[in-house]
């Protein structure tokens, strides 16, 4: 550490005729700098490249040629990329929809004064904890139409029938509960710590007053967990965006395309050595992504 | 909290709990099952419950598949990468709260946006990246890439915490002599360890449950992470259902057990991580 | 101060670390004294006798064969000693590496490592080889090839090998095709057209090393008794027999998947069968709209109507023909044979009331496509001539017969099919039945890199999908694939 031995009263000048602002400047650089290194080289270039690739023919190992919104144009017309919009958007919609209706309502519920509160929250992060392709590849067991855990939990309640869960009525259903189970622990979690952190005299205050349970919900929870709700649907919105492994292992994007999403079809993309294109279907979700995160940074800015 | 539960708020709630608790536990239990199931069973006889129990599909992946040697591995590239991690980013998160320079704000905002970068392609060029570090096909090489999917939601974690906590501790051990580092090692980290927790056990999970960075990454048998491992075990058209089964409980249980006891630091940490971040 | 809890977490970390050690302990226990990165893939070969693993044929008289196979490379130390070759090799630059195709059978597996680590001793080369996931190996390849660190050779299917040759990432070895054919009978006229250099822009991109392809099985026991005996000739007939035979929802007669998979293809062979073309025989311009094309979806979708398809084929993983025959619910599928060598150690039963037969006929031609699997060079490989070298030595007749009794794979070579296993095994002749009257990969289409991208996008299971799935009628889903396959097809004008 370059920095020790310093003795750092306020204002005092240090021998090499650096302002103390100065030398915290140059001390915050050299603390901040492995991250933004490892940031630029190993985030920052990689996108520059897809964003760059996509605007070209390149094919793995071949050379690269500018063709300019050439792969978007062809992109766009195909019926499969027009599908792939609608489904990523229902998909993450509802995904997310449900993690903030349970979300919130299982972090209350854990909030209550309730007995072994440490040995339910434990069990709530259990689908967290666990290797999404492990996950995703017990649930598309427990789907199988012969002798999965559902439909033998169909036989056991006397209906002989075999259900398809993957069927293009309920494959995005289907979907959607797996990859709700595995997603909503970190929801609650974030929610029942931002719970904990609201004063009890709020709530004392509004019971002298009269309130009823949903007017303390609606004017002193909500409120108080605003700021985390936004955090918290940022970062999950784009992790649930991003993942490839809940349809992948499950349908393939099928059937017909019914739950087909962005990442499934650039990993199509990638079969035929097509980097360009895949990259192009990648870069495609880009301006939903950064919407999303200009809104929710002006949000939090509010705050 | 106000006021003791009623009776009927108890049935209710703990109805909940007890519908929560299934929904959660369902899966993991079905995989426990089948993985104690012979394979002719798990086609033929269907079952929620296990006629015959066998352990042979443990014996064969710890006996013939070399799963403990992946074990290790991942344990030292999940231990390596949040420990490098935890380490950078609580520099980056200090300099980012309790220092003021010009690009500060630039820096917090990179850090966040990274995260909007499509992961589905950074393969390639990180692979390109790899290779040219001379790290292809190496522990260190994958080590050095989960940290920087960790590093920026540790920084960005952390930041929050330090935020919470009053300079007032820190300024008072300078004036006593102590210098910067020393104030934050002996006064903010002390302070922060719920969020050290939290960060670490996050970190931890996310290298010891990737995927498909490994995938590309590692091609050495010997060099496979438990995830890589366990993908080894579907060849071709074929799913060796048990195996695989008995290989995803040899994977879930350790990072289980983790959460479960980091349970309390994780909401602690995430508290005041996500709250004044 | 929440103390015991840190304690608690701590002793975890230490818990888990002191797994790590003794696993790692245990690793270098077991070969004693070996250096680790050399030891595991050495050490299967030697300890595991193959024979015990083995594949359909493995009748009690044959399997000492096997297991002797693979021992020299681990038992027999002196490399020198077999060393027969004549030829002055370069050395070798740096280790070689070789990636070998993962397959089901880990005796087969085993085999090969062993075989190119004796390859490398021979010759005093440093060799690595790295078995690959078949279902990864685009994306190894994709990223090996733009990080420049490839293998100096490695295994591959045709479709890739058409991408690759392509973009001239693949070395030339026609003179180590001409040399193997020589040494040993003759190519196969499957391994011939396979390798036709007008394929690949007037060179041999890989070494053919054996021909993978479907075989159909059927339930015996279930279709007796509705007064099937013999094996149906033709895809009709296999329809007809599979509504009469099945039982919903405990049997489904047509376990073929119509999903995004590699299997589902199956249905572009019948799409030929019936006598439609995906393109026309330049391979430039789409002919998918023919009343031929309209005959075989009409086929299909009536089948899917009356239910002969087990529920979610239209969702089907590459396992799902597997899963369900294994399951008993399927009287037909269309395997490559790691189904009756998942049933050889599973379920004797089952096993017992399997047949086997060759593709079907359909009512215009008989489409039974070959599926090559090669070893191709690396163009920027530094170490091509002794590539070259192990290609030749991998040709060897008596490796390639053990290696057959395990792997599921026809002949490309006449002197290959004199291995005992292709008189023994009903999955083998099936396989031997392939590779001499099957017919090469994507005939009657021309199989070039358009073809290839068409079948990788899956785009005739999707039009059945459309169908059976979405309800379009015949003609939207054959116009709209026609103008999604000619969107592909104008790609490499």
């Amino acid at each position: 550490m370059a920095h020790q031995a310093r003795p750092l009263a306020q204002g005092q000048k240090a021998q090499s005729g650096l302002t103390l602002h100065q030398r915290n400047s140059i001390f915050g650089y050299a603390l901040v700098a492995p991250v933004v290194i490892c940031l630029l080289a190993l985030v920052f270039y990689p996108f520059v490249f897809a964003i760059w690739i996509s605007f070209t023919d390149q094919i793995v190992g071949g050379q690269a040629k500018f063709i300019g919104l050439g792969n978007y144009i062809y992109l766009a017309k195909t019926p499969s990329f027009q599908k792939t919009i609608v489904n990523t958007i229902v998909l993450v919609a509802s995904v997310q929809g449900l993690k903030l209706v349970f979300g919130l309502g299982i972090a209350l519920l854990l909030n209550q004064p309730i007995r072994g509160r440490q040995i339910w929250r434990g069990l709530v992060l259990l689908p967290w904890a666990m290797p999404a392709f492990v996950a995703y590849l017990t649930w598309k067991l427990m789907y199988a139409p012969n002798g999965g855990a559902f439909n033998v939990m169909l036989d056991l309640m006397g209906i002989p029938i075999q259900l398809d869960f993957l069927s293009r009525e309920l494959a995005m259903p289907s979907v959607i509960l797996a990859t709700f189970w595995r997603g909503f622990p970190f929801w609650v979690i974030s929610f029942l710590a931002a719970l904990q952190n609201i004063p009890q005299e709020l709530y004392e205050a509004a019971a002298i007053d009269g309130a009823t349970t949903w007017q303390r919900f609606q004017h002193i929870t909500i409120p108080s967990i605003r700021h985390v709700i936004l955090v918290v649907v940022l970062l999950s919105t784009i992790w649930t965006t991003n993942g490839f492994e809940n349809v992948w292992l499950l349908t393939q994007g099928g059937p017909s395309d019914a739950t087909m999403t962005f990442p499934v079809l650039s990993y199509f993309g990638l079969q035929s050595l097509r980097i360009g294109e895949a990259s192009a279907v990648s870069v495609a979700m880009l301006p939903v992504f950064a919407m999303l995160a200009f809104i929710i940074v002006n949000l939090l800015k509010e705050d | 909290m106000l006021t003791r539960l009623t009776l009927g708020q108890k049935t209710v709630y703990y109805s909940l709990l007890v519908l929560l608790a299934v929904f959660i536990l369902f899966p993991i239990y079905y995989m426990f099952t089948v993985s104690l199931k012979t394979p002719r069973d798990i086609y033929r006889v269907p079952s929620l419950l296990v006629p015959n129990p066998t352990t042979q599909n443990y014996v064969d992946l710890f006996g013939k598949q070399d799963f403990l040697q992946s074990i290790g591995n991942s344990l030292l590239v999940a231990t390596a990468a949040t420990v490098i991690s935890v380490f950078i980013s609580v520099l980056a998160a200090y300099s980012l709260v309790r220092l003021k320079y010009r690009f500060r704000d630039g820096f917090s905002r990179l850090i966040l946006f990274s995260y909007l970068t499509p992961s589905a392609l950074l393969f390639i060029p990180l692979s390109v990246i790899i290779a040219r570090l001379g790290l292809a096909n190496t522990l260190q090489g994958l080590i050095f890439v989960y940290l920087t999917f960790s590093a920026p939601l540790s920084t960005w974690l952390l930041m929050g915490f330090f935020r919470s906590i009053p300079m007032d501790l820190e300024e008072q051990a300078m004036v006593d002599g102590a210098t910067r580092l020393q104030a934050m090692y002996r006064i903010l980290l002390p302070l922060s360890t719920p969020g050290l927790v939290a960060v670490s056990v996050f970190t931890f999970t996310g290298a010891w449950n990737e995927l498909l960075l490994a995938l590309i990454f590692i091609t050495s048998p010997e060099k496979r992470t438990v995830p890589v491992a366990l993908q080894y075990l579907i060849t071709g058209d074929t799913f060796r259902w048990g195996l695989i089964m008995a290989g995803s409980v040899a994977a879930a249980v350790p990072v289980m057990v983790l959460y479960y006891l980091a349970q309390r630091f994780v909401v602690q940490g995430l508290a005041a991580g996500a709250v004044k971040s | 101060m929440p103390r015991p809890h840190v304690r608690g977490i701590v002793l975890t970390f230490v818990l888990l670390l002191g797994l790590a050690l003794s696993a790692c302990a245990q690793q270098a226990a077991a070969p004693p004294a070996a250096a680790p990165t050399q030891a595991p893939a050495a050490k299967p070969a030697a300890t595991q006798p193959p024979a015990a693993t083995q594949a359909p044929a493995a009748k009690a008289t044959e399997a000492p064969k096997a297991t002797d196979a693979p021992k020299p490379a681990a038992t027999q130390a002196p490399a020198a000693t077999q060393a027969p070759a004549a030829k002055a090799l370069p050395k070798a630059e740096g280790t070689f590496t070789y990636w070998g195709g993962l397959i089901f059978s880990d005796a087969a597996n085993n085999m090969l490592v062993a075989k190119v680590k004796e390859w490398g001793q021979a010759r005093g080369v440093p060799v690595e080889v790295v078995m690959i996931n078949q279902n990864e190996t685009v994306q190894r390849v994709s990223a090996a090839i733009q990080a420049g660190n490839m293998p100096d050779a490695f295994d591959l299917g045709r479709d890739q090998m058409l991408l690759l040759s392509q973009q001239s990432q693949l070395e030339p070895v026609d003179d180590v095709y001409a040399a193997i054919g020589k040494a040993h009978g003759g190519w196969l006229d499957s391994a011939n057209k396979s390798t036709d250099p007008k394929d690949f822009g007037g060179k041999i991109p890989g070494i053919p090393f054996g021909i993978g392809g479907n075989v159909l099985f059927r339930r015996e026991d279930l279709l007796k008794p509705a007064g099937f005996t013999t094996a149906p000739t033709t895809w009709e007939e296999v329809g007809k027999q599979a509504l009469a035979a099945q039982k919903p929802p405990k049997t489904y007669g047509m376990g073929f998947a119509l999903s995004n998979v590699g299997d589902a293809n199956l249905t572009t062979t019948w799409l030929q069968a019936w006598g439609g073309r995906i393109a026309d025989d330049t391979g430039k311009k789409c002919t998918i709209d023919s009343p031929e094309t309209r005959a075989m979806l009409k086929w299909v979708s009536d089948l899917y109507a009356a239910g002969a398809f087990p529920p979610g084929v239209t969702t089907w993983d590459g396992a799902g023909d597997n899963n369900a025959y294994q399951s008993g619910q399927a009287v037909f599928i269309a395997n490559t044979g790691s189904v009756s060598i998942n049933l050889q150690q599973n379920d004797k039963e089952l096993l017992a009331a399997t047949k086997y037969s060759a593709m079907p006929k359909g009512p215009k031609l008989l489409v039974s496509p070959q599926g090559p699997n090669y070893r191709s060079i690396w163009s920027k490989s530094k170490n091509k001539e002794l590539a070259k070298d192990l290609l030749q030595y991998l040709a060897d007749d008596k490796f390639m017969a053990d290696y057959f009794q395990n792997a599921i794979y026809g002949p490309v070579l006449n002197s290959q099919k004199e291995a005992p296993v292709f008189k023994t095994s009903e999955v083998h002749k099936g396989l031997l039945d392939l590779a001499l009257n099957g017919t090469p990969p994507g005939w009657p289409d021309l199989n070039n890199a358009a073809f290839a991208e068409y079948q990788t996008n899956f785009l005739t299971p999707k039009m059945v999908q459309k169908i059976v799935i979405d309800k379009k009628s015949i003609d939207d889903a054959i116009k709209e694939t026609q103008t999604a396959c000619q969107q592909i097809y104008d790609k490499y004008k």
